[in-house]
């Protein structure tokens, strides 16, 4: 049985409330996206939605030797097993509870269906003037026989003044696949700063699919990380929304996939006040037979004068078959404005390897530490040192060489 | 910003959306048309007028099939009432055609037309140079230089006679590049298109001249279905140009146009379009629908180069687009695109990589005014069999007012690693400190426009042959003069 079947009999057993229920109904009427849908059309879900996952199956335990393993080791730690919240920090200022209902604006199939289902994940709410020194750590573990299917569905609520730093990952411990859909919705008030790390270094059955909202207002600034290394299959929708004036919006994107990995990073930057600031950089390097999708949209709306937009993506194809598709969009309803994007496909440099290798450097290790140059513009961007090293770990163990990158 | 300055860009900006379109009139000449709407009947009667040959009628009636079941396309980011095909007129051609040989029986009221257009079939062309193809409505009209050309083995005629005189080279070579079935248009194009011109440059020849197609849309309530078939055998070379204007009416017109470019190996063609079609007026009412199909094929080592200069048309929806086949070959595309009032342009290029070290270059500058939208929509594809293959692309936008958009939607596509593939894309407006530059030194508001402008511009405008490029620089003035900073 496919994935939509047993998502149809899980519905029955859940008992939906009538609002829920229609909201089910809706996503059943088109089903998961297929290609044909333009925000899908690098992306297939059809393999994936054909295999005969269970829904939300739980019952797993976790050990401390599994946290340790994947955690950044950083103060405050957030763990949840199976979806349970099994842990977490007190902290003054900030309240952490498992789920709560809440309501999205979203309409896409995979949202809707997060909306109408999910039942797990957490809820953050940071009052006023809070300023929370160290990073939080998030910690999302599954480990199932069957191959599974999961939902988690957080809020944020950043309260004014507030700062605030987040790492997430997502751990599957079990051989068999977990396919998770995630979203995450984060209203960040008035003056308040909110950094979000998404670790995304699954084992190679992990499916990802990651909504995540940001509603900001003004003067408040926010920076969201992705960092793209494991897992199967990874989808990125990454939405902001500027609602004040004197935003600031920055996404920082780096992927290095190798094997059959597949990673899309889908990001929507929505000015819809003036005087606000938007920066992107998205770096991909692409190994193996790896396929990377970018798509990146600017939209500015009317009467959002004074906006200084900025995107790149930058790629490279260091193997045969890697292929990327990139879609940098710009859609301009404002003329004072200055927007920009750039996109660029290629290679490592021939002289600059030459140089190296002339200098007694050897192939291998030359073209990481160019890699690592190349990746390094966004990686210097992470602000929080365990982050930067753990990407820095991460790029020279794909690239098979034994380099200290942290110069 | 003072107040005096605030009030001069409101008069400017006046101006500019007050710019009457020039070529708006209408000539009384008698024409043959046939009843509105369409049907396979239509299409055998089409085929009739022209004497075809069966093929040709199998040809059209099987694009007719195909596009009845066909949908119009709802992808491209623009908002129009789809036009209703059964209230259109098919066929029209001016009762009265001119041999070529004297031009001077031509109907005085013809004549009349393109002096007025600016087109004189005669003496000035021959101190110009260029030989001139009129399609007016759906029929080709004149033919200039046939004999000329001729000489050096060109063949340059209306394509109803090329399917009379040379069936073999259309037969082979019509719809190779863009196949009936491509798209919603080029189906009802294929089915349906009464005239256009065709071109035959024989191995190894440059084309000694100019080669131009006027076209003109003249009879209320009909469409426009012209196909251009040009093939650049071996190591042969070309320019083509293509000009268009039509009257004012309050009526959406159809234009739907299919071009071919075929480059054999070692073959250069550059196509050159000055679009200026009626674009309705500064309430958005009436000017035409650009629906056209524009496709070329390189064959090794082969070049083709759009170049185009679009201010016309209500919608503009036109993507042309190089297949580079052979291994070396080259594709680029020039483009300017200005919207005003409330025009809408959906524009872009596709280059599609398929040899060896093939390269494209795509420069698309948007320049949008008034409550008008552009939009770049380009694809880019490597394929995995591309190697060394190579792409730039750069496109910016300037909006000038603030109630206009501008939009960029690239698709790239790379499956080969060791292509390099680069894009970038800007929206601005000019600069406050410009202007001011230029007001500091002396020149005027207007004039430092005109000045960025066509700075902004000169890279696109560089590639336009001489009688062109002031065409193209008076019409981007008219179309701008006097904008906001």
């Amino acid at each position: 049985m496919g994935l939509i079947e047993n998502i149809k009999s899980f519905s029955i057993i859940e008992n939906l409330s009538a609002e829920k229920n229609g909201l089910f109904q809706s996503f059943l009427a088109n089903g998961f996206p297929t290609i044909k849908q333009e925000d899908w059309k690098y992306t297939s879900l059809k393999k994936i939605v054909a295999n005969d996952f269970s829904v939300e199956g739980n019952g797993v335990t976790v050990s401390e030797e599994d946290i340790k393993k994947y955690s950044l080791g950083l103060q405050h730690k957030i763990v949840f097993c199976g979806g349970n919240l099994i842990s977490k920090p007190s902290i003054d200022g900030v309240s952490i509870s498992a789920f709560s209902e809440f309501e999205s604006q979203n309409k896409d199939a995979i949202s809707v269906l997060n909306s109408s289902l999910a039942k797990k994940g957490f809820t953050i709410k940071i009052a006023k003037n809070t300023v929370v020194e160290n990073p939080i750590e998030i910690l999302f573990f599954t480990s199932t026989k069957q191959d599974n299917f999961v939902q988690y569905r957080n809020n944020i609520d950043v309260g004014e003044n507030s700062q605030i730093k987040f790492v997430e990952r997502i751990q599957n411990l079990s051989d068999s696949k977990c396919f998770v859909n995630h979203f995450t919705q984060i209203n960040i008030r008035k003056n308040a700063k909110v950094e979000y790390n998404k670790i995304q270094d699954n084992n190679e059955n992990a499916i990802l699919i990651d909504n995540m909202n940001l509603y900001q207002q003004q003067d408040s600034s926010v920076i969201v990380n992705t960092l793209i290394f494991g897992g199967a299959f990874t989808r990125n929708n990454l939405n902001f929304e500027q609602n004040g004036s004197n935003c600031d919006s920055n996404m920082n994107g780096i992927s290095i996939l190798d094997n059959n990995q597949f990673a899309d990073n889908h990001t929507f930057m929505d000015h819809k006040q003036p005087h606000c600031r938007s920066n992107e950089m998205y770096k991909g390097i692409y190994l193996g037979d790896s396929k990377g999708v970018f798509n990146g949209k600017i939209m500015v709306r009317p009467d959002a004068q004074k906006i200084d937009a900025f995107q790149s993506n930058n790629n490279l194809l260091l193997s045969e078959n890697a292929t990327i598709d990139s879609k940098p969009q710009l859609e301009i309803y404002a003329d004072d404005v200055k927007c920009s994007h750039g996109c660029t496909i290629g290679q490592l440099d021939d002289d600059a390897l030459f140089y190296m290798r002339s200098r007694g450097i050897r192939e291998k290790e030359a073209k990481a530490v160019l890699t690592y140059a190349f990746a390094s513009e966004a990686v210097n961007n992470f602000t929080i040192a365990e982050v930067k090293k753990l990407a820095q770990k991460r790029i020279a163990e794909k690239l098979h060489v034994d380099l200290d990158f942290n110069l | 910003m003072s107040a005096k300055q605030k009030q001069t860009e409101e008069e400017l900006l006046n101006e500019v959306t007050s710019s009457e379109y020039k070529y708006g009139f209408t000539t009384d000449i008698e024409s043959d048309t046939i009843p509105k709407g369409l049907s396979e009947e239509v299409v055998r009667i089409i085929s009739a007028k022209k004497n075809e040959p069966e093929w040709m009628l199998d040809y059209r009636l099987k694009a007719y099939k195909a596009w009845l079941e066909m949908e119009e396309p709802e992808w491209a980011n623009i908002k129009y009432t789809k036009p209703n095909y059964q209230e259109i007129i098919y066929y029209s051609a001016p009762k009265q055609k001119p041999v070529l040989d004297s031009l001077d029986d031509l109907d005085p009221e013809m004549k009349k037309m393109f002096d007025k257009l600016g087109i004189s079939i005669d003496e000035q062309n021959k101190l110009a140079n260029v030989a001139v193809d009129i399609v007016m409505d759906s029929v080709s009209v004149a033919t200039s230089f046939k004999e000329t050309l001729a000489e050096k083995g060109i063949i340059f005629c209306p394509i109803s006679d090329a399917i009379q005189e040379h069936p073999e080279l259309v037969k082979k070579y019509l719809g190779t590049v863009v196949p009936a079935r491509d798209n919603f248009f080029s189906a009802l194009n294929s089915a349906v298109f009464s005239d256009g011109s065709f071109c035959y440059i024989p191995k190894g020849v440059k084309c000694p001249m100019e080669l131009s197609t006027y076209f003109r849309i003249n009879e209320a309530g009909t469409g426009q279905f012209e196909r251009t078939l040009l093939i650049a055998d071996e190591g042969s070379q070309v320019s083509y140009l293509e000009g268009c204007t039509a009257p004012m009416r309050d009526e959406n017109q159809l234009h739907a146009a299919v071009v071919e470019l075929i480059a054999m190996d070692d073959a250069d063609i550059k196509y050159s379009t000055v679009q200026n079609w009626y674009p309705g007026n500064a309430e958005g009412v009436g000017g035409v629908f650009n629906f056209v199909t524009k496709r070329g094929i390189c064959y090794k080592n082969a070049k083709i180069s759009w170049t185009q200069v679009e201010t016309g048309s209500a919608i503009t929806w036109k993507y042309p687009s190089c297949i580079l086949k052979g291994d070396n070959s080259i594709g680029e595309f020039f483009s300017v695109a200005v919207t005003n009032n409330f025009q809408q342009a959906d524009t872009g290029t596709k280059m599609i990589h398929l040899g060896k070290n093939t390269k494209s270059t795509i420069i698309a500058k948007g320049i949008s005014a008034g409550n008008s939208n552009g939009n770049y929509r380009g694809l880019v594809r490597i394929t995995k069999g591309a190697t060394n293959s190579r792409n730039f692309s750069q496109c910016d936008s300037l909006l000038m007012g603030d109630k206009c958009g501008s939009h960029t939607f690239p698709y790239i596509e790379v499956k080969n690693n060791s292509s390099k593939v680069e894009h970038e894309a800007t929206t601005s407006k000019i600069g406050e400190d410009q202007i001011f530059y230029c007001n500091q030194r002396g020149i005027g508001t207007e004039e430092a426009i005109a000045l960025i402008v066509n700075g902004y511009c000169k890279d696109v405008l560089s590639q336009l042959p001489m009688e062109f490029a002031v065409e193209a620089k008076k019409l981007l003035e008219i179309s701008l003069e006097g904008s906001v900073g």
